[in-house]
């Protein structure tokens, strides 16, 4: 664990390319093998209640789950900074005023909303996407939002006035630059927040859809069998406890270094 | 009889074992005087009375003898109880130094009892107060350290690190971080306490002069040996090392000769009846004035010191002529034409006054290179030069400031702050402006290296004819370049006049105080 994003980097190398030279597709059945133990046949880790292969079905899992977080965080990193540093920099009424929207939203249960989504507007991985990245930004727009105050008063953004930088010049050429480490440090943070909120959806059923699979749906599927076949539930539970843990790490190394 | 007495001490930083910081000083100090160490940043001066202490990072190696206790060497468990009942400690930031979280009684009560006495009694605590000068000493027991003004916070400070009746106090820097009127007052205490009590006075300082007339002897510390030491009016009066007549001379003094100043053209800028107000902080409603209908005009070529106090208006009012701060009413005229208001200010107008800021680290973008932020008003006020045009002006800005030009490659991190300040002027002169607004621009700096600032600043003066807005609470300082001073007190301009006559015969009693603090 003391290099986190390279144990990260590991498991996302494995789930890209090991799909690509495995014998049995994530979503092909063996007739001849439904329910196998591990290391039956091709199977390395035995195949699930129906015969597909499970450890085709874990990396895509690990590949589905990471695309949506890493979407979501980048939803959340665009909203988040866009929002932050607009309050920050405008400031009196109008910083008010989207600084209580973004309280009003902190307030809302926010798995209930992104459910109450998946009900209206019916289920799709895009709005999985999307949902929980327009969650995802408050925090990230209260961080940027304080940074960007901060930054406000130091010196060099009133030399920069000074020197006839327009207000875009300076937002983009003196504040975000400055404000980009700390932000980095909160995207790192929230990946694994939604790696949780995705793998939750999923495990209620309301994530993604068959045959494609996330590492949330394959814990629930373990878990109901975990009696029989604690394979099942063991690996993609420890890869999934692996990339928050690591995940989380990086996050706050590089947090604690910006934020000081 | 010594109180303490440090024999060729040597000090070492845990990973840098070959080379010493500090090399074989000696010194002893009795009980009643006052030894000052001197010496610019890094010159080892703040490790060489912390490490024996154990109280920074640097191993101690040689002799320091405290009341005929070896320290050198002395582990930490036993060297507390050493600390705890003879020495105290004053910091140059009282804010940072005190708990922000503890009541002002609570935190004299744990200095009191650290070397072993019983817990004192309210009077015992509010007559401490007293004894450093705190007014309305009963309340301010109550008080949290951030409701004190600096002074007071320099005085409590003081009060806690004798609370425990040590036999050695030391001070490192106590005085830097507040402005001059308020450092002689401090220094009087110092002088007092240490007549009462007897105690022995260890005095850091960067600046030579400020320990005139409180230190009985100096010891000059250059790159963390010994230049020179002796008593403190021989060491000013007669300096023999180089180094040490450089830090006397370095020092503008309200005595030293006239200044050659550049000659005066016409009106160029002209305020009128500038008010300011901030909202007061908190719940509470109201404003506060920072600045109340201050006026006063700056011909072609001449430089007008704002002098004043901290918290006295004077950098309120230069950032609003710049138009780089709020301005609630009044007007700046530029040549007559009234200038816009901050958010209107087109890059004609930007053009004619540049700044140049106290923190000259934290006036440089650190992401940013050097060149490139000495071309980002060429970039914004003459968009008309090329590129290979403006690249060709900001080698001949980093020229002026005498800079290598290998510098544009750089980043601010790497600088040192006389460099760093370089910098922030070449940006400023690099778009050829009539006026420069100088906020405290050396008062950051160490001695030596702020009176080569001011050569550079003098310099560029006489070379351009340009106009200068200096913001200082300095008056020795304010007269190596200004023609006039205006005197700020409590957000009004109360004296204006020449530099030589405000100087002369001031009228207004802040004035008179300004100029008590920087004769002492």
């Amino acid at each position: 664990m003391n290099r986190p994003l390279s144990t990260v980097a590991m498991i996302v190398v494995l789930a890209l390319i090991a799909p690509l030279v495995l014998e049995w597709p994530h979503d092909e059945i063996d007739w001849n093998a439904v329910r196998a133990v591990p290391l039956t046949g091709s199977h390395w880790l035995g195949t699930d209640n129906v015969g597909r292969d499970l450890l085709a079905r874990t990396l895509i899992g690990t590949r589905v789950t990471l695309s949506v977080a890493i979407a979501a965080a980048f939803v959340a990193l665009v909203i988040g900074v866009a929002w932050g540093a607009i309050a920050g920099w405008v400031g009196g009424k109008v910083d008010e005023a989207m600084m209580r929207i973004v309280d009003a939203l902190f307030a809302l249960p926010f798995m209930f909303v992104v459910i109450l989504l998946m009900v209206v507007f019916g289920r799709s991985i895009l709005l999985v996407f999307l949902g929980i990245g327009a969650v995802e930004w408050l925090v990230m727009a209260r961080v940027v939002r304080g940074q960007v105050i901060q930054l406000k008063q130091r010196p060099f953004i009133i030399a920069a006035e000074a020197a006839g930088a327009p207000p875009l010049a300076i937002i983009t050429g003196h504040i975000l630059p400055n404000v980009a480490g700390v932000a980095i440090a909160y995207l790192l943070l929230t990946v694994p927040q939604v790696v949780m909120v995705e793998s939750f959806l999923s495990f209620l059923g309301l994530g993604v859809q068959e045959p494609l699979t996330s590492l949330g749906i394959l814990v629930k599927e373990g878990a109901d069998d975990m009696d029989i076949a604690p394979v099942g539930l063991l690996v993609p539970g420890g890869i999934l406890v692996t990339l928050l843990v690591c995940l989380t790490l990086a996050g706050e190394k590089l947090r604690d270094r910006y934020s000081g | 009889m010594s109180v303490y007495c440090v024999d060729s001490l040597s000090i070492f930083l845990p990973d840098h074992a070959a080379i010493p910081i500090v090399d074989g000083v000696c010194f002893s100090i009795a009980a009643g005087e006052c030894l000052a160490l001197v010496g610019e940043s890094g010159s080892g001066k703040s490790l060489t009375c912390l490490s024996p202490f154990g109280l920074s990072a640097g191993l101690a190696s040689g002799s320091a003898r405290l009341g005929g206790t070896e320290l050198c060497g002395l582990a930490e468990p036993q060297l507390r109880p050493v600390r705890a009942a003879n020495v105290g400690f004053i910091f140059q930031q009282p804010l940072s130094a005190l708990t922000p979280h503890l009541k002002i009684g609570a935190q004299l009560t744990e200095a009191a009892m650290q070397a072993g006495a019983t817990r004192p009694s309210r009077q015992d605590l509010t007559a401490m107060l007293d004894r450093v000068g705190l007014t309305r000493s009963e309340e301010k027991l109550d008080r949290y350290p951030h409701l004190l003004s600096g002074g007071e916070r320099q005085r409590f400070m003081i009060a806690a690190a004798i609370a425990h009746r040590p036999k050695l106090l030391i001070a490192d820097e106590p005085t830097a971080a507040l402005d001059a009127s308020l450092r002689h007052d401090i220094m009087d205490l110092i002088d007092r306490l240490r007549a009462d009590y007897g105690l022995a006075v260890l005095l850091v300082s960067h600046d030579l002069a400020s320990v005139r007339g409180h230190a009985d002897r100096i010891l000059v510390l250059k790159d963390g040996k010994t230049i020179e030491a002796g008593p403190a009016e021989s060491v000013i009066a007669a300096p023999r090392h180089a180094y040490t007549k450089a830090l006397v001379a370095a020092v503008p003094t309200l005595g030293s000769a006239a200044p050659l100043l550049p000659e005066l053209g016409e009106v160029l800028l002209k305020a009128e009846g500038i008010s300011i107000s901030f909202q007061k902080s908190g719940w509470r409603s109201g404003h506060h004035a920072a600045v109340i209908e201050a006026s006063f005009t700056i011909m072609k070529g001449e430089s007008l010191a704002l002098v004043g106090a901290s918290g006295s208006g004077k950098s309120t009012l230069g950032r609003a002529v710049a138009r780089l701060g709020p301005c609630d009413t009044g007007r700046v005229l530029w040549q007559g034409r009234a200038l816009p208001e901050r958010r209107f200010m087109a890059r004609t107008d930007r053009i004619r006054i540049q700044p140049v800021f106290q923190d000259p680290i934290a006036s440089l973008d650190p992401q940013w290179t050097i060149a490139d932020i000495i071309a980002e008003p060429l970039k914004h006020l003459c968009p008309e030069l090329s590129v290979t045009a403006r690249m060709e002006r900001v080698s001949s800005a980093l020229n002026d400031v005498e800079l290598n030009l290998e510098f544009g490659d750089r980043r601010p991190a790497t600088l040192s702050g006389g460099q760093a300040q370089r910098v922030a002027i070449a940006r400023a002169l690099v778009a050829e402006p009539d006026m420069l607004l100088l906020d405290e621009a050396t008062s950051a700096l160490d001695v030596i290296v702020a009176a080569q600032i001011i050569a550079l600043l003098q310099k560029v003066q006489r070379a351009r004819k340009l106009s200068i807005l200096a913001i200082t609470h300095d008056l020795a300082l304010a007269r190596t370049f200004c023609h006039r001073i205006a005197v700020m007190h409590e957000g009004r301009i109360v004296e204006t006049g020449r530099a030589d006559d405000v100087i002369t015969s001031p009228a207004h009693p802040a004035t008179q105080r300004l100029i008590l603090a920087s004769r002492s």
